[in-house]
Formats: structure tokens, C-alpha cells, sequence
């Protein structure tokens, strides 16, 4: 893939789906030559972002739909930007990543493990809010070895 | 939509329960896994543990599932450990932290 492009998949905001993303990932990923282990990072990180949108987006009354563009930059550079419309997004502004380092049995929760995970996974994470929330994650690839 | 995109084998030996799992965990099959898993959890007279040998994807959904397995086995004095984790997702474990309170030893 020589030229910049975007791929844009629009998928109901359901568990379920979430896969077919990381599909589609996989298929943009290795056709960009990232290796195996950058497309299994990039396949956790965008997944986290779903999820999120997933479970806080849409209340069940009103189930709604998650955007998610795959644009390739300069041809070794990934951007995944993951979108809905949610009216309501509290969670959100709660962004403190955690890790379980350090911590005791009793201490040890999953709150703030899916924002670490992107972080730590990807190049850049990005949220923007403003009626709804886009979480726009970049990874740059490394390896130049096919998949 | 139905997949067995998650698949589970129990194996009670003596003292030990071995449950395999296989396949992807993740937020659609999360509840699943939890339902599984309850029951076990309960069992305090023996070691629980978790084969990964045949899992291919685990995010913070299902890390979040082994916490609370790992919580209420702490609460309940029970071991409970995982075996034959695959690397990629022994790196998961050791970037969010939780590897120390997964060390299996099964047939300790």
C-alpha cells in the first residue's frame, strides 16, 4: 500500500462486532507489512476502545453505532480512530490509567487497565468529547518483516 | 449471533480442578466466562487452575474476570494459579501487573 487511504466501518455498538474490527485490523495491518507482534498490540488497543464505547456510549433504550476509520499515513504509519455519538459519556471524563503494580490482593482492580492497555500498546492515543467521544489511536510501524 | 468463539474443559483430578480454555476472551463472550467460572470459584477444597495454552486473545475484560477470580479465591484461603500462558498474553499479564497473582504451581 503506497498511497495514504482511509477504510471506514460502521458497526452496531454491540459486543459482538468488535471482532469483525479486529478483522479488519488485521487484514489493513499485515497488507502495511506491521509485525505479528505490533498487529496483536494494535488488536488489544483498538478492541479497548470499542469496548468502551461498547458498554458507555448508548444507554440499552437507544442502541447506537461505533465508527471506526483505519487510515494509512506515509505507508508505515497506522491511525484508527473509533467514534459514536453517545449523548452521555460521565465515564470518560474518570481517565486515570491503572496498572496493578504494586498493589495488595485487596487493592488490585480492573477500573483504568483498557486505558493503560491502548497507552501502553500504541504510539499516540487521542480523546476527543464533544457529543460523543472519538478515541483516535497511531501506531508506527517498526518491523519491516511480512507477517 | 451465536459462535463458539470460547470454549471450555474441565478436569477434576484429585484435589485439583484444571478448567482449559480456548479460543478468544473477550467482552462478548465475557459473561460466559463468568458464568463458568462461578461455580468453581467456590470450590475451596481444591487448587482452581486456569489452562491458557489454547487462548488466543485477552484484553482487559478478561483480566478483569481473573482479578475477581483471584479475589474471591484470596478470600476463601484457595489457591488458584494459570498454566502453559502463551506469550503473547504472558506479556498482557506482565505489562498490566497481574502476573504475581496468577503463579500456579499445579500440583504443588
Amino acid at each position: 500500500m503506497r498511497n495514504d487511504g482511509t477504510v471506514t466501518l460502521t458497526v452496531p455498538a454491540k459486543a459482538e462486532f468488535v471482532d469483525i474490527i479486529r478483522l479488519t485490523l488485521y487484514g489493513i495491518a499485515a497488507k502495511m507489512k506491521f509485525s505479528f507482534e505490533e498487529i496483536e498490540d494494535m488488536k488489544v488497543a483498538v478492541s479497548e476502545a470499542c469496548n468502551n464505547a461498547v458498554l458507555h456510549a448508548y444507554d440499552h433504550s437507544q442502541p447506537g453505532q461505533i465508527e471506526v476509520s483505519f487510515t494509512i499515513m506515509n505507508d508505515d504509519r497506522l491511525q484508527i480512530a473509533v467514534s459514536d455519538s453517545g449523548i452521555s459519556f460521565e465515564q470518560v471524563s474518570d481517565r486515570s490509567t491503572s496498572t496493578l503494580h504494586g498493589k495488595s490482593i485487596d487493592e488490585i482492580q480492573s477500573g483504568g487497565l483498557g486505558l493503560y492497555l491502548m497507552q501502553a500498546l500504541m504510539d499516540e492515543v487521542e480523546i476527543r468529547s464533544n457529543q460523543g467521544t472519538s478515541v483516535i489511536l497511531t501506531k508506527r510501524r517498526l518491523a519491516q518483516e511480512p507477517v | 449471533m451465536q459462535s463458539e468463539k470460547l470454549t471450555f474443559q474441565t478436569e477434576n483430578l484429585d484435589g485439583l480442578t484444571v478448567v482449559r480454555i480456548a479460543g478468544e476472551l473477550d467482552l462478548e463472550v465475557a459473561s460466559q466466562m463468568r458464568s463458568v467460572m462461578e461455580p468453581l470459584m467456590e470450590l475451596s477444597d481444591r487448587k482452581l487452575v486456569l489452562n491458557l495454552r489454547d487462548l488466543k486473545y485477552i484484553d482487559s475484560t478478561g483480566i478483569g474476570i481473573l482479578i475477581s477470580i483471584v479475589k474471591a479465591r484470596h478470600s476463601r484461603n484457595a489457591p488458584f494459579g494459570v498454566e502453559e500462558v502463551p506469550s503473547t498474553i504472558q506479556k498482557l499479564f506482565d505489562m498490566t501487573g497481574i502476573t504475581p497473582f496468577l503463579a500456579a504451581s499445579p500440583n504443588a
